[in-house]
C-alpha cells in the first residue's frame, strides 16, 4: 500500500538530514558520495494499527530496492570473495599500514606510517643502534629551535595536531621523556665541580630555613586564634557560672596581660625567639591559674533515692542500733539517767498533745479495749453501710453510741468522715485506704482535742487509742524521733519492749510474745519483727514471713473467735495483715484458699445435722471480712475472691434460717456480697433470694400466692416462719450492732423483740436498696426485681408497721418501679432479621504503575528471563534462516551467472571454431585453398 | 494470541480430574438406573428422598445459624433486562510524550498538544473517569441491573467494561488503567483470570440485547422530557441502552439510537446526566 504523499513528506525529510549531514562534517561530506535522491516507488509503507501521536515513525517506511541493493552489494564484498577464493589454494594478503581501513585517505595513511616509525626508532631496542645521519637529525628536531630549519616536517606536525589529538599528545610525552633523559644522562655522565657542590648546599640551607619561617609564623597563627578564643570563653557566662569570682578575677587579669603580650610580639617579630625564651623561664600566670584549678574541688553528685532494701536495711540497722542500746541499759541500771532520758522524751512527745500530760492510765487501757470505738474494721463496716444507705444513717455505730450512752458529739464525727470514706473505699487500694486512715485518725486527733474537756471520763481510752494509732503510724514512717517518743512513752509503763525479735515460728510463739501486752504493744511488737524480718533484707526472710504471715492470719482467727470480742486489736491486725499480703501475694492467696477450701468442707459437713446452726461463725466472718479487703474485689475471676463470694452465697443458699441470729448474720452476709459485688457488677441470685424470703418473713398471713410457687419450692428448704413480722407497735427503728448480736446468745429474748425486727427490716430494705442501685443495669432487672417490690409494698401495707419503715419500704418499691419503668420502655418488640441486599461482587483491576508496552510484568523473573531469551532465539534464527536462504540465492545466482558465461563461452568459442570450420569449408568449396584454387583453377 | 503462564498446565490437570470423576460418577449412575430398572424395587425413590431431606438439612443449618428468621427480601427480580450505558465520543487518547506513553489530557500535555496542532480543551479523560464512577458507583450498579458499559473514543476504538469493576478514585490511576488498556488491549481481574475491561470490534450495535431501546441523550434535542415519567413508559422487560456523550464540546451522532431526548433544559455534564438517569431507574425498580 504505497501512499504517494507520506513516501514524497519522507522523502524531504530524508533530505534535511543530509543537509544536516553535510553541514557537520565536511570530511564526511568528502567520503561519502551524496545519497542519491529516493525513488518513491522503491518505498512501502505499513499502516499502523494505532497511529499514535509523538511516536516517532521510524523504520515504518522501508524502501526495499535500496536495502535489497545494499545487501546484495554486502554479499558481494564478502560471499562472493570468498567464494571465489573457495578455489584457490593460497590468499595474497595486504599488510600495509592503514590499508585495512577504507575510512582513511592517502594522507592519513602516510601519517600513520611515520608515526610507526618514529616508535620504532625510539623503542629500546634500538637505543644501541648505531645511529646513522638521519637520527640525528631527529634529535636535532626535538630541539625546538632546530624546528624552524626542518621543512620536510614543517607540513606534517600541525595536521598532526589538528587532526588527530591523541596522536599528537603522544609525541610530546614521547619528547618529553627524551628531554629528562638526556638530562640526567648528563648529570650521571660528569663528575659535579666544587662550585655546584657550594651552590648546593646553599640552596638547600636557604630552603630549609624558609621552611623554618614558615613553621614558625604558622604557630604564631595557631597560639593567637588559641588566645582569641582563650578570653571569648572568659568573658562567656558558662566560665563564670564554673569558677568562683577569685578565680575569676585573676583569669580577667590574665588576659590583659597576655592581649599586650601579642601586640608585642605582633610588632617585633623578629626578635620573637629571645622574648620566648625569657618568657618560658618565668614561671606562667596561666600554668599557676591551671594548676589552682585542678586542685579546686569538684562538684560532687547528690545522693541517690534509696532503693527499697536499703530502707529495709537501714530499719533494720536502726533498730540493732536501739536494741544494744536498751541492753546496755539493762545491764547498767542507773536509773537516774535512764529517769531524766525518760523524762525528756516524754516531754518531748508530749508536746503536740496536752492530753499525754496527765495520762496515767495506761496499765487499766487493756481492760476498756473490747469496747473502743472507732476500730479500723467498724469503720470500714460503717463505710459500707454508708455506701448502702446513702441518707448517711448508721446503723451499727448508732447503736453503738446509743449503747454507750449516745454520744452526740462521736455520731458528728462519723457523719464528717462518712464523706470521705466512702469516696477512700471506692478507690479502694489498699495504700490509699491506708494513707486516708492515717488522715482521718490525724482527724480523730483534733476532734478528739478539742472535745476533751467534755468527754472527761472517755479521755483515758481515747488517748490510749490514739497512742496505738501515732505509734503504729511512726512505725510505718520510720521517723526516728516519733518513734523514740512513742517509745519512751510506752515504756513508761512497763517493761521495754525488744527491738529485735524474731519471727516466731507457731502460734504458741507468738502468743508467748504477745501475752500481757497492750492492744498498741501487739502491733508495734509486729511492726518490729516486720522490720527486723524484712523481706528485702535476705532471701531467707521471705520463708520466715511467709510462716509468721500464716501465724499471724491463725492468730487473727482466734482473736475472732474469742468471747468478748476484742474488736480494737483485730483493726490493729488488719493492717499488718494487708501489708504482708501484698509483700507476699502469692502465699497470702494461698493461705486464704486453704481456708476457704476448709470453711467449705466443715460446711459440707454441718449441714447434713439439721439439728446445730451452719451459719458462720464470727471468725468466718471476720475472715471474709479480711480478704474482701486484701484481694481485689473487683476482678472478674480472682483466685481467693471468687471462692470466697461462692461460699457466701452457699451460706446464705443452703443454710437453714431458724432464729433471729441467722437473720441477723444472713443480712450481714447480704451487705458484704452487696460491698464485693458493687464494683464487679456481679449477679448474685443467692443475696437477692434471701432478702426477699426475709421480706416473705415480715408478711404476717404467710400465704404464699400460687403465681410464685416456684418461689415457695424454693422456700421449703429452708424452714421460713413470720420471723419478722412485726406484731406491736414500735416506737423507734434503732441500728443494730452486728457485733453486738454476734456475742448474743442464740435464743436471746431480742431476738423476738419487735424492736429488733423492726431493725433488721431497715437493715434489709438498705441493703435491697443498694442491691437496686447496683443491677439497675442490668437487662433482667425488671423479672429479678419486680416480684420484691410488690412483695415490698404489701408488707409496707400491714397493721403495726412504723412509720419510718413503710416510708423506707415504700420509697425503695419507688426506686425500683422507676427503675423497672426505664427498663420497659428501653426493650423493643422481637423482630425479623432484616436481610441487607447483597452488592454485586466488586473486582479490582490489576495494572502497572508505568505500564511499558512489551515490557514482561510476570513477577516470576526466571520465567520471565526465559520467555525474552527464547523470543530472542526465535527471532534469530529465523533471522539467521533468512540470511542464509538469501546468501543461497545469491550465490546461486553468482554460479548461474557463471555458468551462463561459460555457455556464452563456451557458444562463442564454438561459434568461432564452426564459423572458422565453416569458413574453412567453404573456402575449400569453393576452391580458394591452395590445393583447391589450384584444382579450381585447374 | 498466547494463552498465559502458569494456569495452563494446572487447570488441564484439574479439569482432566473433573472430567474423570464425573465420568465415574455418571457410570455409577448408570449402573444404579440400570439396576433400578432391571429390579424395579423403591430404592431409587428412597435416593430421592434422602437427597431431599440432605437438602433440607443443609438449608435448616443456614437458617439456623441466627435464631431468627430473615425476612424475605423484596430484591433481586431476576426479570428486570437491566440497562446499558454507551459513551460516546470519548477522548481517550495514548502518545508518546517524551520517552513513555502517557493518556493525553488537557492538563499535563497542553503543549505537546499545541505543538502537534491539536486543541488541548479536545483532552479530557477526565470526563469518562467521572462518568464511570458515576455508573459503576451507583445503586443501579450495586443491585445488579447494569449490564455493560460501552466507551467509544473519539479515534473509533471501542471499550467494553463488565460492570463488576472497580475503577480506580484518582484520575492519575485511572490514566495509567487506561493506558495500559489501550496498549494491551485488555485487563484483568487482581487474582483473577477474568477480563474486566477490552477493547472489542466495532460496531457496538453486535454487543446490545435484542430488545433494546436505544436512547440517546442530548441538550439540543427538540424532545424535553422528564426524565422519571419517560422511564415509566418502558416495560421492565425492555433493557435500556442510553447513549452518553463524553466529550466537551460537540453532540452525539450515531445511527443505532431509536430516540434522541432532552432531559434538562440545561446543558448538563456527562457524569450529571448519568446521575439522573440512575436516579431515574432507580426509583423505576424500587432500589434504596
Amino acid at each position: 500500500m504505497a501512499k504517494t504523499s507520506k513516501s514524497s513528506e519522507a522523502g524531504d525529510k530524508n533530505r534535511n538530514k543530509n543537509k544536516k549531514n553535510k553541514n557537520v562534517g565536511p570530511n564526511a561530506k568528502a567520503m561519502k558520495q551524496q545519497a542519491p535522491k529516493p525513488n518513491p516507488f522503491e518505498n512501502i509503507w505499513s499502516r499502523r494499527k494505532f497511529d499514535i501521536l509523538g511516536k516517532k515513525r521510524k523504520g515504518e517506511e522501508r524502501r526495499l530496492g535500496v536495502a535489497r541493493s545494499r545487501a546484495i552489494d554486502k554479499r558481494k564484498k564478502t560471499l562472493l570473495k570468498e567464494y571465489e577464493q573457495s578455489g584457490k589454494a593460497s590468499v595474497f594478503v595486504d599488510k600495509r599500514i592503514g590499508e585495512q581501513n577504507d575510512g582513511l585517505g592517502e594522507f592519513d595513511k602516510a601519517i600513520l606510517r611515520s608515526q610507526r616509525q618514529h616508535r620504532v626508532k625510539l623503542s629500546k631496542k634500538s637505543k644501541y643502534n648505531l645511529s646513522d645521519g638521519e637520527e640525528d637529525d631527529d634529535y636535532e628536531f626535538e630541539g625546538f629551535g632546530a624546528l624552524s630549519e626542518r621543512d620536510d616536517f614543517e607540513d606534517e606536525m600541525p595536521p598532526d595536531e589538528d587532526d588527530d589529538g591523541f596522536e599528537a599528545k603522544k609525541t610530546a610525552t614521547l619528547q618529553q621523556k627524551f628531554l629528562d633523559r638526556g638530562e640526567s644522562e648528563i648529570e650521571e655522565n660528569k663528575h659535579k665541580t666544587k662550585k655546584e657542590v657550594m651552590e648546593e648546599i646553599i640552596s638547600k640551607s636557604k630552603y630549609f630555613k624558609a621552611q623554618k619561617a614558615k613553621d614558625k609564623e604558622e604557630n604564631e597563627q595557631l597560639m593567637e586564634e588559641l588566645d582569641n578564643n582563650f578570653s571569648s570563653l572568659v568573658q562567656s557566662k558558662a566560665v563564670i557560672s564554673l569558677t568562683e569570682p577569685g578565680k575569676m578575677n585573676a583569669l580577667k587579669a590574665l588576659l590583659n596581660k597576655n592581649i599586650p603580650k601579642e601586640n608585642i610580639k605582633k610588632d617585633e617579630f623578629s626578635d620573637v625567639q629571645n622574648l620566648q625564651t625569657s618568657n618560658q623561664d618565668k614561671p606562667d600566670s596561666y600554668d599557676k591559674l591551671v594548676k589552682a584549678m585542678s586542685l579546686e574541688m569538684r562538684a560532687r553528685p547528690s545522693d541517690r533515692t534509696k532503693t527499697p532494701e536499703e530502707i529495709a536495711q537501714e530499719e533494720r540497722e536502726r533498730l540493732e542500733h536501739l536494741e544494744e542500746e536498751r541492753q546496755k541499759r539493762m545491764l547498767a541500771t542507773d536509773d537516774l539517767s535512764d529517769e531524766e532520758n525518760e523524762d525528756t522524751e516524754r516531754s518531748s512527745s508530749q508536746r503536740p498533745r496536752s492530753i499525754s500530760g496527765d495520762d496515767l492510765g495506761d496499765s487499766f487501757m487493756l481492760d476498756e479495749e473490747p469496747r473502743t470505738k472507732r476500730g479500723w474494721v467498724d469503720e470500714i463496716l460503717e463505710r459500707r453501710d454508708a455506701e448502702d444507705n446513702e441518707s448517711g444513717e448508721d446503723d451499727f455505730s448508732e447503736d453503738e453510741s446509743a449503747e454507750d450512752g449516745s454520744d452526740e458529739e462521736e455520731s458528728d464525727e462519723d457523719s464528717d468522715e462518712k464523706d470521705l470514706s466512702v469516696k477512700d473505699w471506692e478507690q479502694s487500694d489498699d495504700d490509699n485506704v491506708e494513707t486516708d486512715l492515717g488522715a482521718e485518725e490525724e482527724d480523730i486527733e483534733e476532734n478528739d482535742d478539742a472535745d476533751e474537756n467534755k468527754m472527761g471520763q472517755r479521755e483515758p481510752k481515747k488517748s490510749q487509742n490514739i497512742d496505738a494509732v501515732e505509734s503504729s503510724k511512726s512505725l510505718k514512717n520510720s521517723s526516728g524521733s516519733k518513734k523514740i517518743n512513742a517509745d519512751g512513752k510506752l515504756t513508761s509503763a512497763r517493761l521495754e519492749l525488744p527491738y529485735l525479735i524474731e519471727a516466731p515460728k507457731n502460734l504458741e510463739e507468738l502468743c508467748v510474745l504477745l501475752d500481757n501486752c497492750s492492744n498498741t504493744d501487739i502491733v508495734l511488737i509486729i511492726n518490729r519483727i516486720r522490720a527486723s524480718n524484712a523481706i528485702k533484707l535476705a532471701a531467707e526472710n521471705r520463708k520466715k514471713m511467709q510462716v509468721f504471715y500464716g501465724v499471724l492470719l491463725q492468730y487473727f482467727a482466734v482473736l475472732a473467735n474469742k468471747k468478748p470480742l476484742n474488736i480494737g486489736l483485730l483493726d490493729l491486725l488488719v493492717k499488718p495483715l494487708m501489708e504482708m499480703s501484698t509483700e507476699i501475694p502469692y502465699f497470702a492467696a494461698i493461705c486464704a484458699r486453704q481456708r476457704i477450701l476448709r470453711t467449705r468442707t466443715q460446711l459440707c459437713e454441718i449441714i447434713k445435722n439439721p439439728e446445730t446452726s451452719c451459719w458462720p461463725s464470727a471468725k468466718t466472718l471476720f475472715l471474709l471480712r479480711l480478704w474482701s479487703l486484701i484481694f481485689p474485689c473487683s476482678d472478674f475471676r480472682h483466685a481467693v475472691m471468687t471462692p470466697a463470694i461462692l461460699l457466701m452465697c452457699e451460706y446464705l443458699m443452703r443454710c437453714p434460717i431458724v432464729s433471729g441470729r441467722d437473720i441477723a448474720v444472713g443480712s450481714f452476709l447480704c451487705a458484704m456480697i452487696l460491698s464485693v459485688a458493687k464494683q464487679s457488677q456481679k449477679f448474685c441470685p443467692e443475696a437477692i433470694i434471701f432478702l426477699r424470703m426475709m421480706l416473705m418473713a415480715a408478711k404476717e398471713g404467710n400465704n404464699i400466692s400460687n403465681h410464685d410457687s416456684q418461689f415457695y419450692h424454693l422456700m421449703e428448704l429452708k424452714v421460713l416462719r413470720p420471723l419478722l413480722c412485726i406484731r406491736e407497735c414500735v416506737n423507734e427503728i434503732a441500728p443494730l450492732n452486728f457485733l453486738k448480736i454476734m456475742d448474743l446468745p442464740e435464743d436471746s429474748s431480742f431476738f423476738c423483740s419487735d424492736n429488733f425486727r423492726a431493725s433488721i427490716l431497715m437493715t434489709l430494705v438498705e441493703t435491697l436498696k443498694g442491691y437496686a442501685d447496683v443491677y439497675g443495669r442490668l437487662s433482667s432487672f425488671p423479672e429479678i426485681f419486680l416480684p420484691i417490690s410488690t412483695l415490698l409494698l404489701e408488707v409496707a401495707e400491714q397493721e403495726n408497721f412504723p412509720g419510718a419503715l413503710q416510708e423506707k419500704f415504700k420509697d425503695v418499691a419507688q426506686l425500683i418501679e422507676t427503675k423497672i419503668d426505664n427498663h420497659h420502655t428501653l426493650r423493643q418488640p422481637l423482630q425479623m432479621r432484616k436481610q441487607k441486599p447483597v452488592p454485586i461482587k466488586m473486582l479490582t483491576p490489576k495494572f502497572e504503575e508505568n505500564f511499558v508496552k512489551g515490557r514482561d510484568y510476570d513477577p516470576d523473573r526466571e520465567r520471565a528471563e526465559m520467555r525474552k531469551l527464547k523470543k530472542r532465539l526465535k527471532e534469530e534464527r529465523k533471522g539467521a534462516v533468512r540470511e542464509l536462504r538469501k546468501d543461497n540465492h545469491f550465490l546461486y545466482e553468482v554460479k548461474a551467472m557463471d555458468k551462463a558465461q561459460m555457455e556464452a563461452e563456451r557458444a562463442e568459442n564454438f561459434g568461432k571454431v564452426t564459423q572458422f570450420l565453416q569458413e574453412q569449408e567453404h573456402a575449400f568449396r569453393s576452391g580458394q585453398l591452395g590445393k583447391g584454387r589450384k584444382r579450381r583453377s585447374s | 494470541m498466547v494463552r498465559p503462564y502458569a494456569v495452563k498446565g494446572k487447570k488441564r490437570k484439574k479439569s482432566e480430574g473433573k472430567h474423570y470423576r464425573e465420568e465415574a460418577d455418571e457410570q455409577q449412575q448408570l449402573e444404579a438406573v440400570k439396576r433400578t430398572m432391571f429390579h424395579k424395587t423403591a430404592s431409587n425413590g428412597d435416593d430421592e428422598q434422602a437427597v431431599d431431606t440432605e437438602k433440607d438439612g443443609a438449608n435448616g443449618d443456614i437458617d439456623e445459624l441466627d435464631g431468627i428468621p430473615l425476612a424475605p427480601s423484596d430484591q433481586k427480580d431476576v426479570n428486570r433486562a437491566g440497562v446499558t450505558f454507551i459513551l460516546e465520543k470519548a477522548s481517550l487518547e495514548v502518545a508518546k510524550v517524551g520517552k513513555t506513553y502517557q493518556l493525553l489530557n488537557s492538563d499535563d500535555h497542553s503543549n505537546f498538544l499545541r505543538r502537534n496542532n491539536r486543541n488541548p480543551a479536545d483532552y479530557r479523560p477526565d470526563i469518562v473517569h467521572q462518568a464511570l464512577l458515576m455508573i459503576l458507583d451507583s445503586v443501579l450498579n450495586k443491585a445488579g441491573m447494569l449490564r455493560a458499559v460501552y466507551v467509544k473514543t473519539d479515534k473509533g476504538d471501542l471499550i467494553e467494561i463488565k460492570p463488576n469493576v472497580r475503577i480506580p478514585r484518582t484520575f492519575k490511576r485511572f490514566a495509567g488503567i487506561m493506558l495500559q488498556l489501550l496498549q494491551k488491549l485488555s485487563i484483568n481481574a487482581v487474582g483473577k483470570r477474568e477480563k474486566l475491561m477490552k477493547v472489542i470490534r466495532n460496531p457496538v450495535t453486535q454487543y446490545l440485547p435484542l430488545n433494546s431501546r436505544k436512547i440517546g441523550l442530548s441538550y439540543s434535542s427538540e424532545k424535553l422530557v422528564k426524565l422519571q415519567d419517560y422511564v415509566e413508559t418502558y416495560s421492565n422487560d425492555t433493557s435500556l441502552v442510553f447513549v452518553v456523550g463524553a466529550m466537551a464540546h460537540g453532540k452525539v451522532e450515531t445511527d443505532y439510537t431509536d430516540d434522541y431526548i432532552a432531559i434538562s433544559s440545561y446543558p448538563l455534564s456527562a457524569a450529571v446526566c448519568i446521575g439522573k438517569i440512575c436516579v431515574a431507574l432507580e426509583n423505576k425498580w424500587n432500589l434504596l
